[in-house]
């Protein structure tokens, strides 16, 4: 499916708080195609979660404000959309996920009336035609003995059914573009792993395209097409799946791979790969490479930020040194 | 033969909920029955899913809970009926290291009064010497002396991290329990200190329990590993043994379920486990995987498994684990290409040439007052 005209492209996003400071997301592209799942990866305060919500128009404006950038959709810049054809697109042809189920969804009133809530917002169908959808979502995303379930609340299901309902929610009417917050965090190994089942099986179905939002690269390689790390707000090496865990070219993404615990094999000596220093705050952010300051090849001409530039089809990097090995001398071992 | 630090005895621990109107009150059993060995200078991990009472069995070791039945041994004493002012003096021995570095440090007190109130509290040393020790101590898990006098607010997750493993390591403890001690934190910051720990495991002569679920971080740092399912014990054995062939089939699920960090491994099958993890106050008769075992038979629903021993130092608790088709464990990633491998290298060799190979050297500024410095952690 990669190679396929993309559905939702972002160009040049850039996001701030107030009028001062640096770009909390800072000149971001991406996109994505039908039945293509883009995984964007960072740590805390990367920016990942503020361009999802901006994909969503969900962001709290003011403060924070998008300075530069659009967002095509369809034929059409969602930022240039009002509120009104905004929330018509949203839970229908855009859908999202969010981490915790149980603030994401309304504790007071039955998960199959709130299901049936979303349906009943988007088209035109009697009360009982919006049950009968949410019923059959419900038994979709593999929840047991269904029609008991649609008039549980929230408090009645475990971690795992609460997210299949958000997940029911978000499906119920056939996005093109679904966005996934870290669906799975809050969630326990062996339901994570049904979960993600879960999801790539309804993708393949109903060929929707999918943004999911990680810090777990072993989410990453289990379900992405592409991947877009960032740092700092901004996209510092993107590409297919496999160039990225197999030829990483940016330090950071080196950093972070090598710094998760091997499942594989023990490391080399035992000890793990690190990343010196800590993320920089939006106040103390560098002009130039936003990495430079955690980063051991950082050099003079780290202080101009670096293009994100091709380095293989479909694989591109923001670093000068880029590839390494090519770049940087050998030190004599000490 | 070998020896022990800190022993477990049909361990139990059952809470039960306020009385309701009618009907018997529900009993959670959280704990139930398990045995524990831990050997002196080893790395033991407890692993399992929420609800199957990892953190509770933590909280019984050094008895921050009053165990229901069963004993805890450390020293040849029974800790768990110790008077608790002799209880309050064996403390100084077993530490422990909390999940969440915002909520266990008070935020009122600075780093330095933090770290001497475990020396206070135990009447170690003068006013001064324990001012000196906080010093020390700080710059051992990589924070500037500086900072002593700084709150926990001003600090990272992973600085706050390091701050509690600062607090518990004051009063030079024997044995030291982590609950979750990385879970809150980024992978890059994980594992800075994961390799903390492990340094000072060795340089302390420490015996380290280690409750997680991230079963990558725990084949990475243990030597045995345990694996519980609504408070019982179902497998215990040696990490590498474990991780290349889990005997118990909720073991061999747990590890099935893992996302390979590569995506050549990546697997096409449903996943092995359907359905949730029982509630434990009304646990399953019998096995109590038997709900959600792929191989349960009659037997398994009604006779409840014993922890046997499985050989090469492991134990399982299932009736057929000798007739189970062989696991696959986890399969290993395909190795690099050599210039990517060269790439690796180059970062390490990087990341550690500058400063001595030592991470007693200061390393993070807190949040506040960032100044240009050299950050450097081996």
């Amino acid at each position: 499916m990669p190679g396929e005209s993309p559905l939702l492209e972002v160009r040049g996003l850039s996001i701030r708080i107030g009028s001062g400071g640096s770009n909390l997301v800072d000149d971001v592209s991406l996109s994505v195609a039908p039945g293509e799942t883009l995984c964007i990866v960072g740590e805390s305060g990367c920016g990942k979660s503020l361009t999802a919500l901006a994909l969503m128009g969900l962001l709290p404006t003011p403060p924070v404000n998008v300075v530069a950038g659009e967002i095509r959709f369809d034929g059409q810049n969602l930022l240039e959309l009002s509120n009104e054809q905004m929330s018509e697109l949203r839970g229908d042809r855009l859908a999202m996920i969010f981490q915790e189920p149980m603030t994401a969804l309304n504790p007071a009133f039955p998960v199959g009336e709130q299901i049936a809530e979303a349906v009943r917002r988007h088209r035109r169908v009697t009360r009982g035609e919006a049950r009968q959808k949410a019923l059959e979502m419900l038994r979709k995303v593999g929840i047991p003995a269904a029609e008991t379930r649609l008039d549980a609340y929230l408090h009645q299901l475990s971690g795992g059914m609460r997210q299949r309902v958000m997940i029911a929610m978000a499906l119920a009417n056939d996005p093109s573009v679904l966005i996934a917050d870290e669906p799975t965090t809050a969630l326990d190994v062996t339901i994570q792993a049904q979960v993600l089942h879960l999801v790539r099986d309804l993708q393949q179905e109903t060929g929707t395209a999918m943004i999911l939002i990680t810090h777990d690269l072993g989410v990453v390689a289990e379900v992405a097409d592409k991947v877009a790390v960032m740092y700092a707000g901004r996209v510092v090496e993107s590409g297919p799946v496999g160039a990225l865990f197999e030829d990483p070219q940016h330090p950071y993404t080196i950093g972070l791979i090598g710094s998760l615990p091997g499942l594989g094999a023990r490391a080399a000596g035992g000890r793990l790969v690190t990343i010196s220093g800590l993320v920089p705050t939006p106040e103390a952010m560098p002009t130039g490479c936003r990495f430079a300051e955690r980063c051991p090849f950082a050099a003079p001409v780290c202080a101009e930020v670096p293009a994100l530039r091709k380095i293989d089809t479909g694989h591109r990097v923001a670093c000068h040194f880029a590839p390494l090995e090519d770049t940087v001398p050998e030190r004599a071992a000490s | 033969m070998t020896d022990l630090v800190l022993q477990a005895k049909t361990l139990r621990k059952h809470f039960t909920t306020a009385s309701p109107l009618f009907g018997a009150p529900t009993v959670v059993r959280a704990v139930d029955g398990i045995d524990l060995d831990i050997r002196r200078g080893e790395t033991f991990s407890i692993v399992g899913e929420s609800g199957c009472g990892k953190s509770t069995l933590a909280r019984l070791l050094i008895r921050l809970l009053d165990p229901t039945e069963g004993s805890v041994i450390y020293n040849g004493q029974d800790i768990a009926s110790l008077p608790e002012k002799a209880m309050r003096a064996l403390r100084r021995d077993l530490q422990f290291v909390f999940q969440d570095p915002f909520s266990s440090l008070n935020p009122r007190m600075t780093v330095a009064a933090l770290i001497e109130e475990p020396m206070r509290a135990h009447g170690m040393g003068s006013r001064a010497a324990r001012r000196e020790e906080a010093f020390r101590l700080l710059t051992r898990v990589g924070l500037r002396p500086e900072f002593a006098d700084r709150y926990p607010h001003e600090f990272s997750g992973g600085q706050r991290q390091r701050i509690g493993i600062a607090r518990s390591l004051a009063t030079r403890p024997k044995v030291l329990i982590g609950d979750e001690p990385v879970s809150a934190l980024d992978v890059s910051v994980q594992a800075q200190v994961i390799n903390l720990l492990e340094d000072l495991k060795d340089e302390f002569g420490l015996s380290l329990v280690i409750i997680a679920h991230d079963l990558a971080v725990v084949r990475h740092i243990s030597d045995r590993v345990g694996v519980m399912y609504l408070g019982e014990m179902i497998e215990t054995g040696p990490t590498e043994a474990f991780f290349a062939a889990p005997l118990h089939p909720y073991s061999r699920a747990l590890l099935a379920a893992i996302p390979a960090p590569d995506p050549q491994l990546r697997g096409t099958a449903p996943p092995a486990l359907k359905g949730d993890i029982p509630s434990p106050s009304a646990p399953p008769p019998g096995c109590r995987f038997h709900t959600r075992c792929p191989h349960a038979d009659a037997r398994c629903a009604v006779e409840s498994p014993k922890l046997r021993d499985a050989g090469g130092g492991r134990k399982v608790a299932c009736h057929h684990f000798e007739v189970l088709p062989a696991s696959a464990g986890i399969a290993t990633p395909p190795p690099r290409a050599a210039h990517v491998e060269r790439r690796f290298a180059l970062y390490r060799d990087r990341s550690a040439a500058p400063a001595p190979a030592r991470s007693d050297q200061p390393e993070e500024a807190p949040r506040t007052g960032r100044e240009k410095q050299s950050n450097q952690e081996v």
